[in-house]
C-alpha cells in the first residue's frame, strides 16, 4: 500500500466503476477510495489506471471480485467485547420484550459482526425470539457468509480472546470448525435469518427495525453520503429503537442526528427520541 | 509559520519520549500534533489519561470527520487508522492492518503528507518494527520536514533506521533538541 494514486486517477476509476457497475462510490473518503483502488490495481496486477479502465471496458473484470476487493471488513468477532457485554446484558434483553421486535445487520462485510450478533442471541435463549435481516451488497460475500464465513485462524484467535474479555457462556471453539487454515462459523446460527443484496447507499428499503447495528461503515463516506445513509438508517428504526454504530463515530455531524438520543457514550448506542 | 502540523510516530521505548515532547509544548502551541503511536488493539481507554498527565495542551482521541485545530494534540484510537482527509478532518478506518499495525503509522503519514505537503512536519520515535519508514519518506518526497530521533538514543532503534535508510531525512536529533525545535519553528 507504499504507492499513491493521484486525483485524476481516482476519479477515472470512480467514472468507469459507475458507468459499469452501476457503482457509486463518488462520495467515499478520499483516503479510502485512494487505499482501495491501489489494492484493487494490485490485486488484478494491473499497473495504470488507464489499462483498469480498459479491462474494465472490455468487461475483463468480474464485479463480484472487485467488489469484494474494495469491501473494507469492519471488524473482527466481538470487536469490542464491552459492547457486546452491554448488548447481551441491556439491550437485547429490552428489544426482546416487544413482541416482533427485528435486527437489522444494515451493511454486513465479513459477517463477523452478524456472527456475535447470533451467538450472543443463542447464549441469551432469544434466537427464535428476535429476527434478524441481514444486508449486504455483495452476493459473494452473502454465499460465503452463509457457508460459515471462512476466516482466517488469526481472525478467530482475536474472536477467541474477545469472547473471553466478554465472559461468554461456552467454550468459543464450540461455534467453528476448522477447514484447512480456514474456519467456519456454524452455520446453523443462521437458521431464520433473512439475507438481503442491498446497497444502503443507494437502495431504498421501506421497513421498521428496533435494533440497528451500522459500525465502522460511516467513516469510510463523506459528508454527503454520511448524512444520506444517517437518515436512512434512522428512518428504519422504530420510534424508541436503537442505532449502534463505532465507538469513535458520531451522528453528531449532521442535523438529522438529533433525532437521536445517546444512551451509550463510550459504546456510541444511539435511541430515537419519541418526539 | 511555515507549517500547519506536525505528525509524530513511534512504538517501543517512545512513550516517556513522547510524554517528554507534549509536556514541553505549552497550551497556546500554534499548531496541531498529531501522534499515531503503536498501541494494543483492546485496550481503549487510559492512554489520553496517561499522557494528559503532564502535557498543557489538551490531548484527545478524535472522532471520524472532527475538525482539525490548533493547539490541540490528537492520538490515533485503538484498533483504528488515522487519517487526514479533505477539508481539514480526521478520517477513521478499519482497513486491514500494515506492518502488524492498526493504527498504522505509515497510513497516517502518508495521508498527512498528501494533505499538507510542505507544511507538515514528520517526526519518528523509538520503535521496534519499520512501520513509519516508508511514511516519513512520504513526507520528505511531498516537501514536508523530516526529524528522526538519534538512533543511539532511541530504546529501540529500528524504526528510526528504517526511517533513516527509507529517505534523507532532514534531522537527526536527540529528545532534548527535537522539542527545541518544535519549540521555535518559524
Amino acid at each position: 500500500m507504499a504507492g499513491s494514486l493521484g486525483i485524476v486517477d481516482t476519479k477515472k476509476m470512480i467514472a468507469v466503476i459507475k458507468e459499469a457497475y452501476g457503482l457509486d462510490l463518488a462520495d467515499y473518503t478520499l483516503t479510502t477510495l485512494k487505499n482501495r483502488f491501489i489494492r484493487i490495481l494490485t490485486y488484478f496486477n494491473i499497473g495504470l489506471v488507464d489499462n483498469f479502465v480498459e479491462q474494465v471496458k472490455k468487461n475483463n473484470i468480474n464485479y463480484e471480485e472487485l467488489l469484494d476487493v474494495f469491501m473494507i471488513d469492519c471488524t473482527e468477532l466481538f470487536r469490542d467485547p464491552s459492547l457486546w457485554r452491554e448488548l447481551r446484558e441491556v439491550y437485547l434483553p429490552d428489544i426482546s420484550k416487544s413482541s416482533g421486535s427485528k435486527i437489522w445487520m444494515a451493511s454486513l462485510s465479513s459477517g463477523e459482526e452478524l456472527y456475535s450478533l447470533l451467538v450472543a442471541l443463542k447464549e441469551l435463549n432469544l434466537s427464535n425470539g428476535l429476527r434478524v435481516e441481514a444486508s449486504c451488497v455483495s452476493q459473494l460475500r452473502i454465499d460465503r457468509i452463509k457457508k460459515g464465513g471462512q476466516f482466517d485462524m488469526k481472525k478467530m484467535e482475536l474472536g477467541d480472546a474477545n469472547y473471553t474479555r466478554l465472559s461468554g457462556k461456552f467454550e468459543f471453539s464450540n461455534y467453528y470448525n476448522v477447514n484447512g487454515n480456514k474456519a467456519e462459523m456454524d452455520a446453523t446460527l443462521l437458521n431464520g435469518v433473512e439475507f438481503n443484496k442491498i446497497n444502503i447507499s443507494q437502495d431504498v428499503q421501506n421497513k421498521s427495525f428496533r435494533f440497528i447495528m451500522f459500525r465502522n461503515v460511516l467513516i469510510q463516506y463523506n459528508m454527503p453520503l454520511y448524512e444520506r445513509v444517517v437518515r436512512k438508517l434512522i428512518d428504519s428504526l422504530t420510534i424508541g429503537g436503537y442505532l449502534v454504530i463505532g465507538n469513535k463515530e458520531t451522528l453528531e455531524h449532521c442535523e438529522v442526528g438529533k433525532k437521536m438520543q445517546l444512551v451509550n457514550e463510550a459504546e456510541k448506542i444511539y435511541r430515537k427520541r419519541i418526539d | 509559520m511555515n507549517y500547519k502540523a506536525i505528525i509524530i510516530g513511534g512504538s517501543a521505548g517512545s512513550f516517556q519520549v513522547v510524554t517528554k515532547i507534549i509536556a514541553s509544548l505549552p497550551a497556546n502551541y500554534p499548531l496541531p500534533v498529531m501522534l499515531c503511536l503503536h498501541r494494543l488493539k483492546h485496550v481503549r481507554s487510559g492512554f489520553v489519561e496517561a499522557l494528559s498527565i503532564k502535557a498543557q495542551m489538551p490531548i484527545l482521541e478524535p472522532n471520524d470527520k472532527d475538525p482539525i485545530k490548533s493547539g490541540k494534540i490528537y492520538l490515533a484510537p485503538a484498533n483504528y487508522h488515522l487519517y487526514i482527509e479533505l477539508g481539514n478532518k480526521f478520517a477513521l478506518s478499519t482497513e486491514e492492518a500494515v506492518n502488524h499495525s492498526r493504527p498504522s503509522i505509515d497510513l497516517s503519514f502518508f495521508s498527512a503528507a498528501y494533505n499538507y505537503k510542505q507544511k507538515l512536519v514528520g517526526v519518528i520515535l523509538s520503535g521496534a518494527n519499520k512501520d513509519g519508514a516508508m511514511g516519513l519518506k512520504s513526507v520528505k518526497d511531498n516537501g514536508g520536514l523530516t526529524i528522526v530521533q538519534d538512533p543511539n538514543e532511541c530504546q529501540v532503534p529500528t524504526m528510526t533506521l528504517a526511517s533513516m535508510n527509507a529517505t534523507n531525512v532532514d534531522h537527526v536529533f536527540s529528545t532534548n533538541r527535537i522539542i527545541d525545535y518544535l519549540l521555535n519553528l518559524e
